[in-house]
């Protein structure tokens, strides 16, 4: 895959860290936090840490760069995207939620929206899942972290059925991976990379997906 | 490796191999492959898998 650099556009054609087995939650971070936002985060965590991923937002990155590098950057590296949104916040935090989402989008990674009872989600993300905060909060959020490892095995599967194109059976396996952190698809992928030859950037690209020196 | 199991069986199996099926959980519906092409060939448009195609899956 071909990814560009959102501050210049040029291809990137340096190495991504990666992030196996982890979200980046999407919400309001600084100002004050109304409980019941407090809440839902607080039960994200909890529903996050059974399943062991780890979750990261956008304080999790601490480095001299600018914002929209670093938020691009989480997007990238991570495989799961939960955005978090109330009613409460304020709209330039929520546009900020919904470009984070649509970044998450297009770049193939599994998104779901979590939000409290009250906030309307636009006609533009009515088909995007959506999980709102009430009494059932835990049964939903477990039901659709087992959906995105029964995705990761779908992506599996689909990646050995399109085998004779290597580099799509690689990136459904890159996916795959990214969820669950498995060995078994870093080393499907490991024997399509020694059983073909890629040049010098797709090879860079292919072994940073992989975390492979 | 797959595991292909035959929604319909049929004599010419090996001819059947070469296309298969797959369930995306995310939408519930199959997408069909065409395996020695390595192209997503067809998605779903209703419930259920398309017939005489052999629906692959994970090995257990």
């Amino acid at each position: 895959m071909i990814f560009y650099n959102p501050t210049d556009n040029d291809v990137l054609t340096k190495r991504i860290k990666y992030n196996p087995r982890s979200a980046f939650i999407m919400t309001q971070l600084g100002g004050v936090k109304t409980n019941l936002l407090d809440e839902i985060l607080s039960q994200l965590k909890t529903a996050l840490n059974q399943k062991e991923i780890h979750s990261l937002d956008a304080n999790s990155l601490i480095t001299g760069k600018d914002f929209l590098s670093k938020i691009w950057n989480l997007a990238l590296s991570s495989p799961i995207g939960i955005a978090v949104l109330s009613e409460n916040m304020q709209q330039t935090t929520v546009a900020n939620i919904y470009y984070e989402l649509g970044l998450m989008n297009a770049l193939g990674k599994e998104t779901v929206v979590i939000k409290t009872p009250k906030f309307k989600i636009p006609s533009d993300f009515i088909r995007t899942e959506y999980i709102k905060y009430d009494n059932s909060f835990e049964k939903k959020m477990d039901s659709f972290l087992q959906q995105i490892f029964e995705q990761a095995e779908y992506y599996g599967v689909m990646a050995d059925s399109l085998i004779a194109k290597p580099l799509l059976s690689i990136d459904y396996l890159r996916r795959a991976y990214l969820i669950t952190q498995e060995d078994v698809y870093k080393n499907r992928a490991l024997e399509i990379i020694k059983s073909n030859k890629f040049d010098e950037h797709t090879s860079m690209m292919v072994n940073s997906y992989f975390d492979i020196s | 490796m797959l595991y292909l199991q035959y929604a319909n069986r049929s004599d010419d199996m090996s001819e059947k191999k070469k296309v298969v099926q797959v369930k995306n959980p995310k939408t519930g519906r199959y997408v069909k492959i065409d395996r020695e092409k390595g192209r997503i060939v067809a998605h779903k448009k209703s419930d259920g898998p398309f017939k005489n195609v052999a629906v692959a899956r994970k090995r257990n």
